[in-house]
């Protein structure tokens, strides 16, 4: 009975764990240029605002202000990347995990704030989802083109 | 909730013969042969055989019953014979520790097979009693171990192979899933639901990790692997050569 709860433990933790390295590797993957600046820009998104103030001034977390800003920029991002130049307006597969990492990623970030633990690695982790999904939307948009001006070079000089 | 399953089963089908296919049509069977012989054995035992002996028997028959079970033996003996060989690519550049490992590696797994070739011949006629169950618990939880150990193994030597690395982590859902099952399955004796699940879960496992390995063939680029120390070596040389005009 024990070996069998020792082993139900740790399988559940390890299929977790397995899950969640998959999906910080698919974040991993390098876009040819900063796309999410313009879409960030362009959209008064706030996630690159708050992933900056806990990496270079370690500020402390304001939790109900980062939920709000991480929740109204995951719903936007969503939106775009579901209908913004995309053809099929349906998610890809790798968007679909990482829209679940993100959510729970995100209740884990509410049980943190539940315990009092450190919400600040649940935070950094959800910025890099969004970034990632900004760097989707952004490569897409770049590639619709307006005269000699792609949609991103517009959206820049807005 | 039957459909559900079936729709699962369908969807592993069709993403085992789509993997192997791409493997064939991108021409990376042979660089990924351990990985491409395993879904050819998985496709032929899960997508061919189960089915016939399913078709020809009936889903009650003792027949089916005894080809699943030895069946699932076998695929989880030959995943673990998979991750061998993933260890033997990690440690590509590693000589010293693959001379290590592959001892290791290789008693585990004669262990591994002797003691389920001994107890599977004591026990054949109690197939279907608590001991299949246990009997999987354990196997799929020795492979689960030894994916966390190459894990962390390829983490210790910095390996770049993001195609290993994915391959790693597929491998991973595949074996964690299952055993948390059999484990709960073991713990709540007389309880359908957990031995209910096991379809479910292990369906979605399998299209977790074929999944995953799409991902690895399609999306990560075909660049050989340099091993971290090599590379910082490289770098290190570069800064230090002097600087042409």
């Amino acid at each position: 009975m024990f070996t069998a709860s020792l082993i139900l433990i740790i399988s559940t933790g390890l299929f977790f764990f397995y899950l969640q390295v998959a999906c910080q590797r698919i974040l991993r993957k390098r876009f040819e240029e900063e796309y999410y600046r313009a879409i960030v820009h362009a959209n008064r998104l706030e996630f690159p605002a708050v992933r900056k103030s806990l990496e270079e001034f370690d500020a402390p977390v304001d939790y109900s202000r980062v939920r709000m800003t991480l929740q109204c920029d995951y719903l936007a991002l969503t939106y775009l990347l579901k209908n913004a130049a995309n053809v099929n307006q349906r998610f890809t597969g790798e968007e679909r995990l990482l829209i679940f990492y993100f959510r729970a990623v995100f209740f884990s970030l509410v049980l943190r704030h539940v315990l009092k633990l450190r919400e600040k690695p649940a935070i950094l982790r959800l910025t890099a989802i969004l970034q990632y999904f900004a760097n989707v939307v952004g490569q897409r948009v770049s590639t619709v083109r307006f005269g000699n001006l792609a949609a991103s070079d517009y959206l820049l000089s807005l | 909730m039957r459909y559900l399953g079936v729709a699962f089963q369908y969807a592993v089908y069709l993403l085992e013969a789509g993997l192997v296919a791409s493997l064939v049509v991108r021409r990376r069977a042979g660089r990924l042969l351990p990985a491409f012989l395993y879904l050819s054995l998985l496709l032929v035992i899960d997508g061919l055989g189960r089915p016939f002996v399913l078709y020809r028997y009936g889903y009650t028959s003792d027949e089916y019953g005894y080809f699943y079970w030895l069946t699932d033996v076998l695929l989880a003996l030959g995943s673990f014979l998979l991750v061998c060989a993933f260890f033997q690519r990690a440690c590509l550049r590693e000589p010293r520790i693959w001379r290590f490992v592959r001892l290791v590696v290789a008693f585990v797994f004669v262990l591994t097979f002797a003691i389920s070739l001994f107890t599977l011949s004591r026990n054949y006629d109690q197939l279907f009693t608590r001991f299949i169950v246990e009997f999987q618990q354990n196997l799929y939880f020795t492979c689960l171990v030894l994916n966390t150990l190459l894990y962390i193994l390829m983490q210790q030597i910095q390996s770049t192979d993001d195609e290993l690395n994915l391959l790693v982590c597929g491998m991973g859902v595949q074996f964690a899933g299952p055993a948390a099952n059999f484990a709960l399955v073991h713990l709540t004796p007389g309880q359908d639901y957990a031995s209910a699940l096991y379809p479910y879960l292990g369906a979605l496992c399998t299209m977790g990790m074929l999944l995953t390995w799409f991902y690895a063939v399609t999306r990560t680029p075909q660049t050989a692997a340099i091993p971290a120390r090599e590379a910082k070596r490289a770098e290190f040389e570069a800064a230090a050569a002097p600087h042409e005009a």
